[in-house]
């Protein structure tokens, strides 16, 4: 096994080469000139621009510019955002915590809700908890989370006045403040994927209570709930780990739309304002970090899948 | 006569500094909350929801209009404007012009220390300049480049020599290229003073905390020099903090909730309700800012005919977009210089009525018909709900218009290459002097000359604009040559303009609104 967590961590060096070499290019290739839009449509003096991008090493070939920056990259330096002139790496560390608190909180909430809920409406097939999570998770899917998010900024911020409507403060100066203002922006960006990882639950369990083995655990007289929590849960789990390993790389998608709305300063934000400013080193940065966290989630995946099913083995690869 | 003209210039000068340093002193009274009798209560903390994140720190490289709201509250510059947009002494108390009016001395205030503790003076003044308008990469080298040299009269004392007559010198010197800076603190900030906090400034607060895309935290400059009317010192609050928000809604609902106290921007569909909630305070004041279609005019492309520029300027109708998209916040217009411009003709309104016979009568005698692309940035449902309208308007003159939506990127680059088809929908923020809006977008050349557009007349007067410091020359010279670009040699389609907005909580008072769209927190003050 652990040769075989070995293996997979080398591979991901030239994947995020690959990454790197693909980011560079279409940020590249994309039209607008990021010394034009720091402007923001203000007059510019071409000797001004002229300048400001010789500065920036903008001025040099793509493949010159990508040279300079891998070698840089290779040393730790990614270099420094073009707009705010903050080192890449700084700018990331500083609201990565951030994010992975947001993103954990939602995870979180989306895998509990979805076993608990999950399981009930499988186990209660066609009750009313079935039904209502039914419900709630077709609109949890089709509901945007910009959408989402007003409203709830709205509902619970403005009339009921029960959270705040938005921002961040820090957990280290007022835990109690910070967790309220986790809250509502934990849900949004946890309600498509509950929705997602409720329904697996439940059919996965669904398909699973329905084998014969389970028929045979009945007949010994087991209780439902023995038979629910030791027999079926573990053998429905494998495909739900699949999803819910998805899931990370969603939810980190999901933050970018998330964190804008409720103004949280993680890396989804960050994101946002370099994609739509060209701030290449940036861009750059944040793309190979995502890359690396969707690798290292199906890692974690597949490490989980030996845990869970004994029957899968990493070590007999060629067998 | 012309040394008279200085010496009525100079007197005027004068008697604004006795205003500046009797009336502008006052805590002014916000709008709709009549504070002038009550005093001012010192201390508190207040929120302002801004509409984005503010960028760079610098004056020397920003170029962000966010930015500036951060720069006034940290930032003294030589002289500013009054909330009618007149310019007042600041920094500098008076100025002279020599006779040839190459010349612009400077008479500086004594009292001023930078936050750090340096001494603000004429030495400091030069150093200032002559870093904006020499330093590679500077972006306020362009408006500063009528200014050859700076010379040291005495400690009170500058000297801008230029290099010719230059009129709008002194409104550029209002904003971030007169803004003045401890040389200290800025080489002690290094690489990092664009980003980080730093005691550089002489304003009444003191930027102390910059957490990118979260907060900033301004708190008060006990020394600042500022009194108010009764020897009180300025500033009124402890601390300022401000969180950038950009979902207009999602700012309302902090100000409603009292999150944040104050906020700027606010959606045009919100402001009939917020201006009957007692529970809030709105002001709006038209601003700088016009909304403006810009057709390439480069040979080869349809709008090279200034005739069809001519036929969308008749056919649309500007009244329908303010009251449709802005419900009714702003103004009509049909040129580039604001009600709030010294320069403003109230009775210039060639298109006032929309007239699509009219412009099917000049295609027809065109002899082709009219189909052209408008470029509008994608994501922005106001923006493409304007362009569905205009597209419905031109249609009564049989001119068909498509809509495409690209990234704001790729339509600034396609602008600044001249490549694209059709028009843009592109605005401008606005500046205080009628030259800031109009020379650079019309005159032969210039970097947002976008469409291309020349005519000689408009140039030479233009050019006359700025070789005089006769206020009324000026206005004669900007009017006559609007006349030209907007209507007989049309340049673009400009419609209607923008309002500086302000909302906040009947507790905060002192709150003034200006032109620039820009805070100003010195005088303001929580009521207990």
């Amino acid at each position: 096994m652990g040769q075989y967590i070995l293996r997979r961590l080398l591979l991901m060096i030239p994947v995020a080469f690959l990454v790197s070499v693909v980011v560079f290019v279409l940020i590249h290739l994309s039209p607008g000139d990021p010394v034009a839009i720091f402007a923001g449509g203000e007059v510019q003096d071409p000797v001004v621009i002229a300048a400001v991008r010789q500065q920036y090493g903008l001025d040099q070939p793509l493949p010159a510019q990508y040279v300079i920056w891998l070698e840089h990259a290779l040393q730790g330096d990614f270099g420094r955002s073009l707009r705010t002139r903050q080192p890449v790496l700084e700018a990331i560390t500083e609201r990565l915590p951030k994010t992975l608190e947001l993103g954990g909180a939602a995870l979180l909430l989306s895998i509990v809700i979805a076993l608990v809920v999950g399981t009930i409406a499988a186990v209660r097939r066609n009750s009313v908890v079935d039904l209502v999570a039914t419900g709630v998770t077709i609109a949890g899917v089709s509901l945007p989370n910009f959408y989402l998010g007003i409203v709830l900024i709205l509902v619970f911020g403005l009339v009921f006045r029960v959270f705040p409507p938005g921002g961040y403060s820090d957990f280290a100066t007022d835990p109690f403040e910070n967790l309220k203002r986790l809250v509502l922006p934990a849900i949004t960006l946890a309600s498509a994927s509950t929705a997602l990882n409720l329904r697996q639950v439940r059919s996965s369990l669904l398909d699973v209570l329905s084998q014969e083995y389970l028929r045979t655990a009945r007949a010994k007289g087991l209780r439902e709930r023995t038979i629910v929590m030791r027999h079926a849960w573990k053998n429905a789990l494998i495909p739900v780990v699949t999803i819910f390993g998805l899931q990370v790389g969603a939810i980190l998608e999901g933050a970018i739309i998330t964190e804008t709305i409720f103004f949280w300063p993680g890396v989804g934000r960050l994101a946002v304002d370099s994609i739509n400013g060209r701030d290449y080193p940036v861009v750059q940065g944040i793309v190979l970090l995502s890359a690396l966290s969707y690798m290292a989630s199906t890692l974690v995946v597949d490490v989980l899948y030996a845990w869970l099913d004994p029957r899968i083995s990493y070590r007999s690869r060629s067998a | 006569m012309r040394s008279a003209r200085y010496l009525v210039a100079f007197l005027a000068s004068f008697a604004i500094l006795l205003a500046a340093c009797s009336g502008a002193q006052q805590p002014s009274g916000g709008g709709a909350s009549p504070s002038t009798s009550v005093k001012a209560t010192p201390g508190g903390t207040m929120t302002f929801a801004l509409e984005d994140q503010p960028i760079n720190m610098d004056p020397l490289l920003s170029n962000a209009f966010i930015d500036r709201n951060i720069h006034y509250q940290i930032y003294d510059s030589l002289v500013r404007i009054d909330s009618s947009g007149k310019i007042i002494p600041w920094l500098a108390t008076s100025w002279d012009f020599s006779s040839d009016g190459k010349a612009v001395t400077f008479h500086l205030r004594t009292d001023v220390k930078y936050a750090d503790g340096e001494t603000f003076d004429a030495a400091s003044v030069k150093w200032n300049i002559d870093r904006y308008r020499t330093t590679t990469g500077s972006q306020r080298s362009g408006e500063l480049a009528s200014v050859d040299s700076v010379d040291v009269v005495d400690a009170s004392t500058v000297r801008f020599n230029l290099k010719s007559v230059f009129a709008p010198l002194l409104a550029n010197l209002v904003d971030r290229s007169g803004m003045m800076l401890s040389r200290k603190s800025v080489e002690a900030g290094g690489t990092d003073f664009t980003r980080k906090p730093s005691k550089a400034g002489s304003g009444p607060f003191v930027l102390t905390e910059f957490v990118q895309n979260d907060h900033m935290t301004l708190e008060k400059n006990p020394s600042y020099w500022l009194k108010d009317k009764d020897g009180s010192q300025l500033p009124y609050l402890d601390k300022v903090t401000v969180k950038p928000i950009t979902d207009g809604t999602v700012r309302l609902t902090n100000v409603r909730t009292g999150d944040a106290q104050i906020m700027n921007n606010i959606p045009g569909k919100d402001v009939a309700s917020l201006k009957t909630d007692s529970t809030l305070v709105y002001q709006q004041k038209e601003a700088y800012q016009f909304n403006s279609m810009i057709p390439n005019e480069a040979a080869g492309y349809v709008f090279a005919d200034h005739r069809y520029v001519k036929a969308v300027s008749m056919t649309i109708d500007r009244q329908q977009i303010l009251d449709t998209i802005a419900f009714g916040v702003g103004a009509v217009g049909y040129g580039t210089i604001a009600p709030s411009h010294f320069a403003f003709d109230p009775t210039f309104k060639p298109y006032a009525k929309a007239d699509p016979d009219g412009a099917k009568a000049l295609i027809a005698q065109i002899g082709a018909p009219l189909q052209f692309e408008l470029l509008i940035v994608s994501g922005d449902p106001v923006q493409l709900q304007e362009a569905q309208l205009i597209k419905a308007q031109l249609e009564k003159a049989g001119i068909t218009m498509d809509i495409t939506q690209l990234q704001f990127a790729q339509i600034l680059d396609l602008q600044n290459k001249h490549t694209f088809k059709g028009m843009t929908l592109i605005g401008w923020s606005g500046r205080i002097d009628p030259d800031g809006n109009t020379y650079d977008w019309v005159y032969t050349g210039r970097p947002n000359n976008a469409e291309s557009y020349s005519n000689k007349q408009v140039d030479q007067l233009l050019d006359h604009s700025r070789a005089t410091t006769d206020q009324e020359q000026r206005k004669s010279d900007f009017q006559k040559a609007q006349q030209i670009f907007v209507v007989d040699d049309p340049a673009a389609v400009w419609f209607g303009f923008g309002v500086s907005q302000l909302l906040y909580t009947p507790k905060l008072k002192g709150m003034d609104i200006y032109p620039d769209r820009l805070v100003r927190f010195a005088t303001a003050w929580l009521q207990k």
